[in-house]
């Protein structure tokens, strides 16, 4: 229905898809990934010899943990979630033909890659950002980084989170199919919905924030700098946004995780109201913990306790998602396929990064461990590993969607476990380091912790490999794997009852909603008395 | 529901706030010894939050395994007593790391009334300190055992002066003053470090503390304030030039600025082609404002350094004696 289907190299450049947009931003963040993870490489083999000219000078090493850091949260994780599992998932799982924007939605893409292209230049054009992705004034204005190429990064980046984030926020509430109640959105769609709330607060803070950097270092304004302006603004605005960003990561993640947990264990998500509940928390309170990156910047006493105890508190909503994804476990049907082991692995990472998160929340904990390899261990468990390995998870588990095919479950099981055991183990000598107090990004380490970091790169090459047997396993299974049927893991969710790869306008005619998408081994009759007459939209076809 | 909720609520109160009483109440005389116990507290806590969530986890996976293409699991919604058990739970243990975390914040930052207090002032790549008596020394410090608390601010850039060994760290900031304090309880050396992003030399910005006993410190203040009324230029000039070789060094190796070493009248290309001789002329106007005075093949990151007449001409007859 509807006009016909472009074909062609244009097919792509000028669609207006969600599932095309998709599958390019998916392809983009992936590019991303491996440059994050190929600058890790090289920063972890100048490690290995505590010497200040090996491999990399320390200028260069500044360098690529900038872009590191920039690449995997602003250009990988974000993009991911927010740009691939939103449009792909969210009109077919809401029951809609597109999202409500769908040019707004093309341009949104575009602006993403030219943030790219220049964070490429900043990499290596003269005047190298070496300024932290934090960016931090006064270095960032008076040292020799090209501050521009990273405010206009952030500001095309925002353009397209806050259009994507209108765009979506539209899509959620007014293009649900009939019958697709609040109470019946995917987990998913709720942690989406949720993250996009965020970027649309947050998003106009940094680019503010960043603007003012841009004045202060080429128009001679005093925002940050000590002549009538403070450095510490900038602090204060940048981790406004910048803090809650870890939510925009997480809140997607614990909805795909729920979604895999409960197709994999066949069994209804375990309480899913406090499960919506916690992630609309997360949302609100996530904007009162920032300050714990300023425990030691000499911000006001008082200030640091009251975001504290935000900070501290988040743990709880975050705890609830945990016990209920245990609870969705037991009394199971658990088949141990790739993406339910992903889910399995980010929920063992996760936690670990969960409870040494607490820790570092703690303002007299942190006084001691603030900027050291503590917190580089500990956001590595939680964020970097966890929901990069979720993310290639929830890759897997919507493959056969995507492409008609399957995956190499075989490879994708190998990849697993090269990076779980990788991930375990390559942080957990920093935890020590930071108990010692030893600051990160430093190029040069003291000698007497070579033994521990060379443990650690050794682990982290390993879960690298793993990585790119992942990726490796998606090209290959893309162009050459075998037919998938249109619903491999007998899901009951919107997305699995139409064609795989969904035709191009999705459902034939609008789909009338009547269940949840959780709703396995449900006994007959059961509920029938809240108005639900049985069968899914599935069913209809 | 609602009978569930009170309940919850009082029981609550009644774990809060005894447990405020004892954590809140205790006092630590050194804010380092607390924060060990922290850490030993924290970490039985988070230990069994481990075991909480990985025991039932492996358990289930093991258990609960598909056992036919057609098997499905129970069909369970919720359990609104379990959901309030976990959200209550945590709760009660956050409040307890809160409290007893806010008791050892609250040492952290009141200073004892009989500290030692000492200026700070940090700068690309490294830190000055200035005595109550008024010696400035630069990269080693020496404090009497005892409280200690430090004033400080920051020349360029923000930096942090952390020392590990007393459990504490606060960020330098240019235009203001941050404090912080330590008991420098034992005798020794200790390693002080930056613990914010501050440049490429960032790694390099190390400093040394050494703590003596009063009567040594005595001994110290006599000799360095003799010190400072028979020192050459040269010898001045070394002291103020500590603060050059992060990023320059003195034996000719390569670092990211040129090598101090024969430095004095060589012939210099700049990154306009010129080329100059580096009398005493040009490397004073290249320390006070090097941006105009770009050396060929070196990033443009040295910052301007606001020295005196005096100091300018120690730091100059230094980097002559360097040959």
């Amino acid at each position: 229905m509807g006009k016909p289907e472009p074909t062609g190299i244009k097919a792509w450049i000028f669609t207006t898809d969600h599932k095309k947009i998709a599958v390019l931003y998916l392809v983009t963040s992936l590019v991303f990934f491996v440059v994050g993870l190929l600058l890790a490489i090289i920063m972890r083999t100048k490690l290995l010899v505590p010497d200040r000219e090996f491999l990399i000078s320390n200028e260069l090493y500044n360098v690529f943990f900038t872009i590191h850091g920039a690449a995997m949260v602003l250009f990988w994780m974000i993009p991911v979630l927010l740009g691939f599992f939103a449009n792909y998932l969210i009109p077919l799982m809401i029951g809609a033909h597109d999202v409500a924007f769908p040019r707004v939605n093309a341009l949104s893409y575009w602006m993403y890659v030219g943030a790219c292209l220049i964070a490429v230049l900043g990499l290596v054009l003269p005047g190298r950002l070496d300024i932290g992705w934090t960016g931090y004034p006064p270095y960032s204005v008076t040292g020799p980084a090209n501050t521009a190429l990273y405010v206009f990064a952030v500001h095309l980046l925002g353009a397209s989170s806050i259009s994507g984030a209108v765009n979506f926020i539209t899509t959620i509430i007014t293009l649900r199919a009939p019958g697709m109640t609040w109470g019946r959105l995917n987990l998913t769609v709720w942690g989406i919905f949720g993250s996009f709330i965020i970027q649309l607060i947050g998003v106009p803070v940094l680019a503010a924030a960043v603007t003012l950097l841009l004045f202060d270092k080429y128009l001679g304004t005093h925002f940050y700098d000590t002549n009538g302006g403070n450095p510490l603004l900038y602090q204060h605005l940048f981790w406004f946004y910048a803090h809650p960003a870890v939510y925009v990561v997480a809140l997607p993640v614990f909805g795909i995780v729920s979604d895999i947990v409960s197709t994999f264990a066949r069994k209804r998500i375990f309480g899913y109201t406090s499960m919506v509940i916690a992630m609309m928390i997360i949302t609100v309170l996530g904007f009162e913990v920032w300050v714990h990156h300023l425990y030691v910047a000499g911000t006001l006493n008082w200030s640091r306790i009251v975001f504290m105890w935000g900070t501290i508190l988040i743990g709880v909503p975050t705890g609830i998602k945990v016990f209920n994804w245990l609870a969705t476990l037991h009394k199971g049907s658990i088949d141990l396929k790739t993406p339910m082991l992903y889910a399995l692995g980010f929920i063992a990472l996760f936690t670990i990064g969960g409870i040494t998160g607490i820790a570092n929340g703690l303002v007299g904990f942190d006084i001691h461990v603030h900027d050291t390899h503590w917190v580089v261990a500990h956001f590595h468990y939680v964020l970097a590993l966890s929901m990069s390995m979720l993310v290639l998870g929830g890759i897997y588990y919507w493959f056969p969607k995507m492409t008609g095919k399957m995956y190499d479950e075989k490879l994708g099981q190998l990849g697993f476990w090269l990076t779980l055991v990788g991930a375990l183990i390559a942080f957990f000598p920093h935890f020590m380091m930071g108990v010692d107090g030893i600051p990160r990004r430093y190029a040069i380490l003291p000698a007497e912790y070579t033994g521990m970091i060379r443990i650690s790169s050794l682990f982290s090459y390993i879960a690298i490999a793993g990585f790119f047997i992942t990726i490796w396993n998606y090209i290959k299974s893309a162009r050459s794997g075998a037919p998938a049927p249109a619903n491999p893991w007998n899901s009951l969710s919107l997305e699995w009852t139409i064609p795989s790869p969904p035709p191009f306008y999705n459902f034939e005619k609008i789909p009338v909603i009547t269940s949840d998408p959780y709703e396995y081994g449900k006994p007959e009759g059961h509920g029938e008395e809240k108005g639900a007459v049985g069968g899914h939209a599935a069913h209809h076809h | 529901m609602y009978k569930k909720l009170l309940t919850t609520i009082i029981m609550l109160m009644a774990l809060i706030v005894p447990a405020t009483m004892v954590f809140g109440g205790e006092r630590v005389a050194d804010p380092a010894a607390g924060w060990d116990k922290h850490y030993h507290f924290f970490g039985v806590v988070g230990f069994l939050i481990f075991v909480i969530v990985f025991v039932p986890l492996l358990y289930f996976v093991f258990k609960y395994r598909r056992t036919s293409e057609n098997h499905t699991g129970a069909y369970i919604e919720g359990n609104t007593g379990l959901e309030i058990m976990w959200t209550a739970i945590p709760v009660v243990i956050i409040v307890l790391l809160g409290v007893q975390t806010w008791a050892l914040f609250n040492e952290y930052r009141s200073v004892p009334a009989n500290a030692h207090e000492v200026k700070v002032e940090a700068y690309q790549y490294g830190f000055k300190m200035v005595s109550p008596e008024g010696i400035e020394t630069d990269g080693e410090f020496t404090v009497p055992a005892g409280p200690v608390k430090l004033n400080m601010t920051s020349r360029d850039v923000i930096h942090d002066f952390a020392v590990p060994a007393f459990r504490v760290r606060e960020d330098t900031v240019p235009g203001r003053w941050t404090y912080m304090w330590f008991n420098a309880s034992k005798e020794g050396t200790y390693q002080v470090y930056c613990a914010e992003l501050c440049g490429p030399g960032h790694s390099l910005m190390l400093a040394k503390l050494n703590v003596v006993s009063k009567a040594q410190y005595a001994k110290w203040v006599e000799e360095n304030k003799m010190k400072a009324q028979t020192m050459t230029p040269v010898e001045r000039g070394e002291k103020l030039a500590k603060q050059c070789i992060g990023c320059h060094s003195l034996d000719g190796s390569p670092a990211a600025g040129p090598t101090l070493k024969g430095l004095f009248n060589s012939d210099t290309k700049l990154a306009d082609g010129s080329v100059v001789k580096t009398d005493v002329a040009f490397l004073k106007k290249k320390i006070k404002a090097p941006k105009n005075n770009l050396v060929d093949g070196y990033p443009p990151m040295m910052p301007p350094y606001s020295f005196t007449d005096d100091e300018l001409n120690a730091v100059v007859e230094y980097i002559k004696s360097l040959k």
